[in-house]
């Protein structure tokens, strides 16, 4: 028993990672996601494997990510769902937010919810934001529900009722009297789902949940019987959205805790190098086809959000979609990944995206129907990839189709050459990564140049130097297997799960003893998730915020002496740190608490390169962007590269997934590990503090 | 580089900054009105105070104000006088936003040693003293503390005889204070950005950059112009009575489109009224350049550049161009009224770019105010919204907000705060204006005052504007090109019609029900696909009888499937009648 399994469904590929830990070797595939039955896609990739030496029956481990979820929502597949809820507020799930993402936009849309009036029943009950029973439930008028569920198909059935983090006896109480009158009905109850207020949000997430619970269900019992008919004896661990992997049972639960399962992962690997490689802050910087995320990792620990959102009717706008309240690493995505398409727009401007010609039709360089000039034809026109090698050569590109809808959209239009008009379209898409970057940078406090760049996808490492330069990053590691970090990062997670409870109280002596009690609380039904061995470590995590504003900071605390004044420390240098100022004035309080438990997982050793040196293959001429002019660049096999080998930019080392780029004056070692750890020579930005500006304070 | 590729990225760089800025501004606001109603702006300007770049979230109320603002600042305090950490501010409704709520904050910019620009603030506080949230007042003065411009920093040094003169007149002081230091915090962060951008892009003003922006903005704006036919359109509407007005309210609109420019002249509109209605000319340009953008082009950014081509005027001492002492707390019941005003006008010369009129026009809000048990004091200012208005191509989204934007306040958050209980929040069936495309639902809000063990201590003062826009009022949700109203208004105290916009002192039980009408139709609803009809009813939007009432469409009572003979029939016999 010691190969470690990694499979992760993407929405075209779905990859498969085998690690030997006596060897660390690693194999790879990448199938075809079957999107009517994925399991078949997995099995097919696992056979293949097999075929090379993976025998399922030696799996120590296996552990999976899967963009199920959100495709069953998108597709509103789960099956008929209903909603129940107090009465009076059926609705609520439908009005939302009553906010318009888009304030220029007279022809705005807002997402359909996932479960539409005939199905949303209200019965009298009312529970006070104390939680004390205004109203006590009407159980007739519950039992009294059996019928048209029945008569509806109903598989699923959604609780949510106003108040109930407060107090979730009348939802427990539903919950029960389901269970007997339909006992074959999935149930998600919210105080369970994602126990905080604000009803929206809560409803909207239970109301997914159950949506998705029929069918997460059946699809992960019976992945995990063909597995086992196949001989996999270890059990099989699936990747939460905040990373951290969980058991098939708490996951058939919880379902909506997996939604962004596959960018968790990815992750996760970005944070497993950033601690091995001891780089610290670091950035993860994904770039696909059709979008590039970012996400900060601080301490190996990388940002998390609580909030997420699904179903957009404009990818990239937020609050166009349905509010997901679950544990998510905080990403973001931008509108940029080989696909976008550049043009010129109403004021005569080159504009990149939002809009992708992904993988169908594709880049114009594709040759499979699109004309639309995208990042990765200006990528082709630069030089930066070649067109006979490109995905391992399986997908030969055709670099004058690139030239010719690169000259005629933008080039000509603005009196430039193809190469300068190229140039432009590289240039600004990585100027758009780096504004969004620096507002997302901005949010969590952290300055730009002090981070490293983790780069993958397969158009990430294209892209990471000049990224970097703009944000004024020393430097970009490139780690090993940049096509498939998702299915790799599934190896290296943690189990976890976390627990969070809505805990309102003035941060004094009295209100945090209060909050040790109710963290005790949670970190004992967290720990009901995980497996019964010892080392699972607990953290306990306070949302603090001053009395009267609406967003908290989330801050580390323990029992002990002194824990009062050590948080309310670490407020006000958190706060500092964001904002530059402190409301001393003001009390804090806290908003809500979190507690997370971790069972530490053996790590895989990577395979130490051998200690060679690598000669480039080829040299051809590219743009990088220092002038204008192309120059003879030095191309690299990446596998032909040895431990400790340096290369001084300009160099360009191709491998099949992804290509990387250096300039002049950047540098780059090879770790014996087998990531590339390049150094950034010049940056157009100056160094600076990561704090903002002191704010003048007043008296 | 080329300016297509090097204006663009400096272009992003600044609004990407603006953006920042306003992030700080809104994760440490204390009011609820900038974190859910977005009741503020971020803005930058070049040393001559062009408007470069404005916040991507804002409240369209700010759009034609901001520039005034900062010329005004600039005109009252000469440049040689600025200094590195001043900091500048107003409410006065003339050189700022209309009404004395707004702070508008205003930190100059250095660059090496030199004025390169300005970072610009507003924020609608909760309080500014004076009766709080009423029309009933007849003068400025009664309407709370103004603040002509004034330092608030002088070269960074707080000037804290300003802080407790405001702190000394609001309710709730420490909010107040806490809102307008995000203020400044949130221009410093703008100002940060601004010297990273002149280090990264090697500029040494923004003069130039500034220039071409605000150009290109024009060029855009004035070629949709010059596309639409010549002409002067008109339109005119009579609002309802509000509050302590005995005349209802006149609105009339010239709108002249000649060659690439447009002129919106509201001769002939009401004089000023001895209630909190009037409107500041800042306001109603700004409310009067929105809906021309929004049809005509919605995609360009915010800057000089696009309100260039627009000319709004209204005569001197009017109710749209009032002068001091008017009072002008609730100046958005007339002047949100405006972009639906000016798409009548505008539907003459661009049909498909306009909208039907929305439910939720004017924004409809409650003002609960009180002390709670504990003897805290507790302010909450919530909105319901009505129904978006049908569009050419679309049915208008239920309960949205038209032409500001807010989004509401959770109830879960409001009752922990305010001692109130919700009984109902609900879309009312049938209220959509019936359209080819249908108007958005509109909504049923209840609620009563807590009782018992949550009850407040004594009366609860409650200041509620509904809509009182009803089918048979001189002022409906208008439908547009053959669309019928939107439905569903009403105001009720414990089941009594009661008067929008005036105060009322309500005790534990009391119950407050607010109708929020759905947006008008757009087109005759006779043409709407039968099909849709009946998968309205599937979906509970439109009853059986509204069905056939509303649209002529006849359903099967076992299937719910569309009868075509009976619709035929049904159809034609409206048609014929009509």
């Amino acid at each position: 028993m010691w190969l470690r399994f990694g499979v992760d469904i993407g929405g075209t590929f779905t990859d498969v990672v085998c690690l030997n830990d006596k060897t660390g070797v690693a194999q790879i595939d990448k199938v075809l996601t079957t999107v009517e039955e994925p399991q078949n896609g997995v099995m097919a990739g696992l056979a293949s494997l097999a075929e090379r030496g993976a025998r399922l029956d030696r799996a120590a481990e296996f552990a999976h990510a899967t963009t199920l979820v959100t495709n069953l929502i998108l597709e509103g597949k789960g099956g008929p769902t209903a909603l129940i809820t107090t009465a009076g507020f059926t609705d609520l799930i439908e009005i939302g937010r009553e906010y318009r993402y888009d304030v220029y936009d007279l022809d705005i849309e807002l997402p359909a919810p996932v479960i539409s009036r005939p199905l949303r029943f209200g019965v009298p009950e009312r529970v006070a934001y104390d939680g004390a029973v205004l109203t006590p439930l009407d159980e007739a008028a519950v039992r009294a529900l059996a019928a048209p569920l029945r008569a509806g198909g109903v598989r699923a059935v959604a609780v949510a009722f106003l108040h109930a983090y407060a107090n979730p006896d009348h939802e427990r109480r539903v919950g029960d009297l389901l269970a007997e009158l339909l006992p074959d009905v999935a149930v998600s109850l919210s105080h369970e789902v994602h126990p905080e207020p604000k009803e929206y949000e809560r409803i909207s997430t239970t109301a997914l949940d159950a949506h998705v619970k029929p069918v997460v269900r059946r699809y992960l019992t019976d992945l995990v019987a063909r597995l086992s008919a196949a001989g996999v004896g270890c059990e099989m661990s699936v990747m939460l959205s905040n990373g951290g992997a969980a058991s098939v049972e708490t996951v058939t639960r919880y379902p909506i805790q997996i939604i962004e399962s596959g960018p968790a992962a990815g992750v996760e690997a970005a944070a497993f190098h950033a601690r091995r490689l001891g780089l610290d802050p670091c950035l993860s910087f994904d770039m696909g086809g059709t979008t590039a995320k970012l996400c900060l990792i601080r301490d190996g620990v990388a940002a998390r959000s609580k909030q997420f959102e699904t179903n957009r009717v404009h990818r990239f706008k937020s609050g166009s979609g349905l509010p997901v309240a679950v544990p998510v690493f905080d990403l973001i995505e931008i509108g940029a990944g080989g696909g976008s398409i550049a043009r010129l727009n109403d004021l005569g401007l080159l504009q990149i995206g939002p809009d992708s010609a992904g993988s169908e039709p594709g880049p114009a360089c594709y040759g499979r129907g699109g004309v639309a000039p995208t990042i990765t034809d200006a990528d082709l026109t630069l030089g930066l990839l070649d067109a006979a090698s490109f995905l391992g050569g399986s997908l030969a590109l055709d670099p004058e189709a690139a030239r010719g809808a690169i000259d005629r959209d933008v080039a000509r239009p603005l009196d430039l050459s193809p190469e300068a008009a190229a140039l432009g379209i590289h240039n600004l898409v990585n100027e758009t990564m780096a504004s969004a970057a620096r507002v997302y940078c901005a949010e969590q406090g952290e300055a730009p140049m002090n981070l490293t760049l983790i780069a993958f996808g397969g158009a990430g490492p294209v892209h990471a130097v000049g990224l970097a330069r703009r944000l004024g990053c020393r430097r970009v590691v490139v780690p090993p297997f940049p096509g498939v970090m998702s299915a790799f990062g599934l190896l290296v997670a943690d189990r976890a799960f976390e627990r969070r409870g809505a805990f309102r109280a003035v941060l004094d002596a009295e209100g945090f003893a209060a909050a040790v009690a109710r963290a005790r609380e949670l970190e004992a039904t967290a720990r009901a998730h995980l497996p019964e061995e010892d080392g699972a470590v607990a953290t306990w995590h306070a949302e603090l915020r001053h009395v009267g504003q609406d967003y908290p900071l989330e801050l580390r605390f323990s029992d002990g002496a002194g824990g009062v004044e050590a948080l309310q420390a670490a407020f006000a240098g958190a706060y500092r740190r964001l904002y530059g100022r402190v409301d001393d004035d003001n009390a804090i309080e806290f908003a809500s608490l979190r507690v997370q438990v971790t069972l530490p997982s053996a790590k895989p050793e990577a395979a130490v390169l051998p200690a060679r040196r690598g000669a480039p293959y080829t040299s051809r001429p590219a743009v990088l962007g220092d002038t204008e002019a192309a120059i003879d660049v030095p191309v690299y096999r990446r596998e032909d590269l040895g431990a400790g080998q340096g290369i001084a930019g300009p160099a360009i080392v191709e491998e099949r997934e992804s290509t990387t780029v250096l300039g002049t004056g950047d540098s780059l070692r090879v770790d014996p590990g087998g990531a590339l750890l390049i150094e950034i020579g010049s940056v157009s930005v100056q160094p600076e503090d990561a704090t903002r500006p002191e704010e003048y304070v007043d008296a | 580089m080329h300016d297509a590729v090097g204006l663009q990225i400096t272009w992003n760089r600044l609004i990407s900054v603006v953006d920042e800025a306003a992030t700080g501004l809104v994760r440490t606001a204390y009011s609820s009105v900038v974190r859910d109603f977005h009741d503020y702006c971020c803005a930058l300007f070049d040393q001559d105070a062009n408007m470069l770049a404005h916040s991507t979230k804002t409240t369209a109320g700010f759009l034609g104000i901001v520039p005034e603002v900062m010329r005004h600042f600039v005109q009252a305090i000469a440049r040689e006088e600025m200094r590195p950490g001043d900091v500048y501010i107003t409410n006065d409704p003339w050189l700022a936003s209309g009404h004395l709520l707004d702070i508008a904050a205003a930190t100059p910019v250095f660059y090496d040693a030199r004025l390169i620009g300005f970072a610009l603030c507003i924020v609608h506080h909760y309080d500014m003293g004076g009766r709080l949230a009423t029309t009933e007042s007849k003068s400025l003065y009664e309407e709370g503390l103004k603040l002509p411009i004034l330092k608030l920093y002088d070269a960074g040094v707080p000037q804290n005889h300003i802080f407790q003169i405001l702190r000394a007149n609001v309710r709730m002081p420490d909010r107040i204070a806490g809102d307008l230091r995000a203020q400044i915090a949130s221009n410093n962060i703008a100002a940060a950005g601004l010297e990273r951008l002149m280090a990264d892009a090697d500029l040494a003003d923004l003069r130039d950059v500034g220039r071409k922006i605000v150009a290109r903005t024009e060029r855009s704006l004035r070629r949709k112009i010059a596309a639409l036919p010549d002409g002067i359109y008109r339109n005119e509407a009579t609002l309802p009575l509000i509050g302590g007005l005995t005349e209802p309210i006149e609105i009339r609109v010239a709108l002249e489109i000649a060659g690439d420019e447009i002129v919106i002249d509201y001769e002939g509109s009401s004089g000023e009224v001895d209630a909190a209605l009037n409107i500041t000319l800042n306001m109603t340009r700004s409310y009067s350049v929105y809906p021309i953008k929004l049809a005509l082009d919605p995609g360009i950014p915010n800057n000089e550049g696009f309100l260039r081509p627009v000319t709004v005027k209204a005569p001197a001492g009017s109710l749209l161009n009032c002068r001091p002492p008017a009072a002008t707390w609730g100046r958005t019941i007339v002047a949100h009224n405006f972009p639906e005003i000016i798409f009548g006008a505008l539907a003459q010369a661009a049909p498909d770019r306009v909208i039907a009129a929305c439910g939720s026009t004017p924004l409809a809000a409650m003002y609960l105010s009180g002390q709670r048990q504990d003897g805290r004091n507790f302010l909450g200012l919530i909105a319901h919204l009505g129904g978006f208005g049908g569009r050419a191509h679309s049915d208008g989204p239920h309960c949205l907000g038209f032409p500001y934007n807010v989004a509401n306040i959770p109830i879960e958050v409001t009752e922990a705060d305010a001692p109130i209980v919700y009984t109902a929040k609900e879309l009312i069936p049938d209220s959509g204006g019936p359209g080819e495309s249908r108007g958005g639902l509109g909504q049923r809000v209840q609620f009563r005052v807590a009782e018992g063990d949550h009850a407040a201590k004594g009366k609860l003062t409650a200041a509620i504007r509904g809509s009182g826009r009803h089918p048979d009022s001189a002022f409906p949700v208008t439908g547009r090109f053959g669309g019928g109203p939107g439905r569903g208004d009403h105001l009720t105290l414990n089941g009594t019609e009661i008067p929008h916009g005036v105060q009322h002192r309500l005790g534990p039980g009391e119950e407050i029900s607010v109708g929020m009408p759905g947006g008008g139709g757009f087109g005759n609803p006779l043409d709407r696909d039968p099909a849709r009809v009946a998968a309205d009813v599937a979906a509970g939007y439109v009853s059986t009888t509204g069905a056939r009432a509303d649209y002529g469409v006849v359903l099967k009572p076992a299937t719910g499937g569309v009868d075509q003979a009976q619709t035929d029939n049904e159809r034609q016999r409206r048609r014929t009648d009509a």
